[in-house]
């Protein structure tokens, strides 16, 4: 069957269409104003403006062809504050549907322009609030982390075997084609310039030092920042929005022991792993370059056992379990305080990844200062 | 205008999700203009029908038609200038979670309708209004309660003026006095634009106010026990589910 056969028609396609629509007004005598309203009115076309002064006001029709919802829409929208409304002309099925529409109880409120300094002000706010209840996630996190010790926080456990795979042995592929690449890129630069000097053995004790002490911790926070911050971010958020959180806390459960401190024990303890399986494959990937052309593999192997010590073995051990903690700490708690919407999951998760990247360089920073002090 | 056609029929129709069959053997049509209440228990697929008989889901079996066309059979521009005229309210309202409310009801407006931004807001605002929305427009779905984001619902499935609306209870979670100004709504916009509605409703009352035919759908059997005016139900006789259905709701 043609569906544009006449008996699917809407009433607003059913007749021919007569005209645009008009609205006329007049003053009566006694004040009243007069609104004359015709022709076809259809969303299709440009509605017609008025204008009406005083609180009487009555509609007559002259002409009035077919309506869709606008005509009842432009009645409401025009006279919904005029206090003595006269609508008795109308044909009654056109009254009944202005009639039945409630009016708002108050005028809506137009957000107010704010100024630049306000604007200012309102960040400072905000942003301080956003601090407190960042440090509040941190003392809850480690207050669950106390419970739990004493047995008293309830924890999912199945949550924290299933992160291990995920947020562990599932990355292993990335941490290892990152850390091979970093290896043989810093050995590549290095040993341009070792070349001019004639030191070329010194390839190894660069790489395999800063891949101990910096670049494996490094490359694998920012690998756990863009891989699990963001999937527990999403996953949070997700479950704000579907008051799944509102669930497990009507059950009693504590949303931070019972969701995110499985998740930030999973990645605090599968980071330093990756990390230290990143500095191997990025000390191999060292190698081939050294071993293209420079080295033999015995004397690169030498070199590079010589020059890490324990000290910067455990300096890149506890960088790393750092970045865990934080990448972690971000991903849930960036989704805690995700927006109700689909789209606040969404800015939930890319502010997991920044936050959790900028973190992990200015504790990269701090760490620094702290090893130098302490001569390690 | 010629007499009224179907614009809603089913032959043999079976429902359900992935293979498992929840109803079968369907059959029955409902004339442009009348308004048809699905009842039945909970999970009994009232839910599933309305979504099969809207397009949104395949059927399992048989042949369901909208507007004089078999939607499965029908593609493209065809099929979404036939879903356009007809409006659907979920039962978990299924609201936009990024806009507000005045912004759900205007997205569906804006990429249809051809008119400009201050007639659209004017629009969304009316039929916020209809649905006693007049106070909650800026609001987030977020920040309202479920039978307001129900009432938001069926504001946006009105929004573009459709031929036919279906109504996934649309008065659950509301009070008996929004109930019935919604009941009131329904009729009027029947009597104003000939809108056809087939609605959901575990409210007998609600039902034998609005309804001209009654669908119940008997889970034992897994296929529809009657068919017929909601009246014909309230007497024995008919259908004795059907008629305990109607009978055991009524406070009397
Ligand atoms: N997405 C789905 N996948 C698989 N099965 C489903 C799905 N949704 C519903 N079902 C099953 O289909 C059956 C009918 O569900 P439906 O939602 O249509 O019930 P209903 O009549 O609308 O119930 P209620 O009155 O509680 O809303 C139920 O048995 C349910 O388990
Ligand atoms: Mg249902």
């Amino acid at each position: 069957m043609n569906i544009l056969s006449p008996k699917y028609l809407t009433i607003r396609m059913s007749q021919a269409p007569t005209g645009s629509p008009f609205a006329r007004t007049e003053v009566l005598a006694d004040g009243t104003a007069l609104v004359t309203i015709g022709g076809s009115w259809t969303l299709d076309q440009p509605l017609p403006a008025i204008v009406t002064k005083g609180d009487r006001v009555r509609v007559v029709t002259e002409g009035l062809a077919d309506f869709d919802s606008s005509l009842p829409a432009w009645l409401y929208a025009n006279f919904k504050n005029v206090r003595q409304l006269d609508l008795s002309p109308l044909p009654p099925r056109l009254q009944s549907l202005v009639q039945i529409a409630e009016k708002a109880s108050s005028e809506q409120a137009v957000p107010e322009q704010t100024g630049f300094l306000e604007k200012f002000g309102n960040w400072g706010v905000e942003s301080s609030s956003s601090w407190g209840r960042a440090f509040e996630h941190i003392g809850d996190t480690a207050s669950g982390f106390l419970r739990m010790l004493v047995g008293r926080a309830k924890v999912n456990w199945g949550d924290f075997t299933l992160q291990l795979q995920t947020a562990g042995v599932d990355a292993l592929p990335i941490v290892a084609l990152l850390g091979f690449l970093t290896g043989l890129i810093m050995a590549y630069v290095g040993l341009i310039q070792l070349r001019q000097v004639g030191a070329t053995v010194y390839v190894a004790n660069l790489v395999s030092l800063a891949m101990t002490r910096e670049m494996g911790a490094l490359m694998t926070g920012v690998i756990a920042c863009g891989r699990t911050s963001t999937a527990f971010a999403s996953q949070l958020g997700s479950m704000n929005v579907s008051q799944e959180t509102d669930a497990l806390r009507a059950l009693g459960l504590h949303p931070v022991e019972y969701l995110a401190l499985p998740r930030i024990l999973a990645v605090t303890l599968m980071v330093p792993l990756l990390a230290v399986f990143a500095t191997f494959v990025g000390i191999f990937g060292g190698m081939v370059v050294a071993c293209a052309g420079d080295l033999s593999i015995e004397q690169y192997l030498t070199q590079a056992i010589r020059a890490i010590s324990f000290k910067s073995f455990l300096v890149g051990f506890i960088k790393s379990i750092a970045f865990g903690f934080i990448a972690g700490w971000a991903g849930c708690y960036r989704g805690s305080v995700a927006k109700r919407s689909a789209l606040g999951v969404g800015e939930a998760a890319t502010s997991a990844a920044v936050l959790g990247i900028t973190f992990i360089v200015i504790a990269d920073a701090v760490f620094a200062v702290i090893f130098n002090l302490f001569d390690l | 205008m010629s007499a009224p056609a179907d614009i809603l029929t089913c032959a043999d129709l079976a429902i359900g999700h992935g293979q498992v069959v929840v109803m079968d053997r369907l059959s029955f049509s409902l004339a442009a203009g009348k308004i048809l209440a699905v009842v039945g228990p909970s999970g009994c697929g009232k839910s599933t029908l309305m979504r099969a008989l809207g397009g949104l889901d395949e059927p399992l079996g048989g042949r369901s038609t909208l507007m004089g066309v078999d939607l499965h059979a029908t593609h493209g521009e065809e099929r979404a200038a036939i879903l356009r005229r007809t409006g659907f309210l979920f039962q978990g309202a299924a609201l936009f979670s990024s806009l507000t409310l005045r912004e759900n009801i205007e997205m569906p407006m804006r990429e249809f309708l051809a008119a400009p931004r201050k007639e659209i807001r004017q629009l969304a605002e009316y039929k916020l209004s209809l649905v006693g929305l007049a106070d909650a427009m800026d609001k987030l779905p977020s920040e309202i309660s479920g039978g307001m984001a129900k009432r938001a619902g069926i504001a946006r499935a009105m929004a573009l003026d459709p031929d036919l609306i279906f109504l996934d209870e649309p008065s659950a979670g509301l009070d008996p006095m929004s109930s019935g100004r919604l009941d009131e709504l329904i009729l009027r916009l029947r009597e104003a634009f000939g809108t056809t509605v087939v609605l959901v409703s575990h409210e007998v009352p609600s039902i034998l106010r609005t309804a001209d035919f009654c669908v119940y759908l008997d889970p034992d059997t897994g296929t529809m026990g009657a068919y017929g005016s909601p009246k014909s139900f309230l007497q024995a006789g008919n259908s004795p589910k059907a008629h305990a259905f109607f009978t055991q709701a009524r406070i009397d």
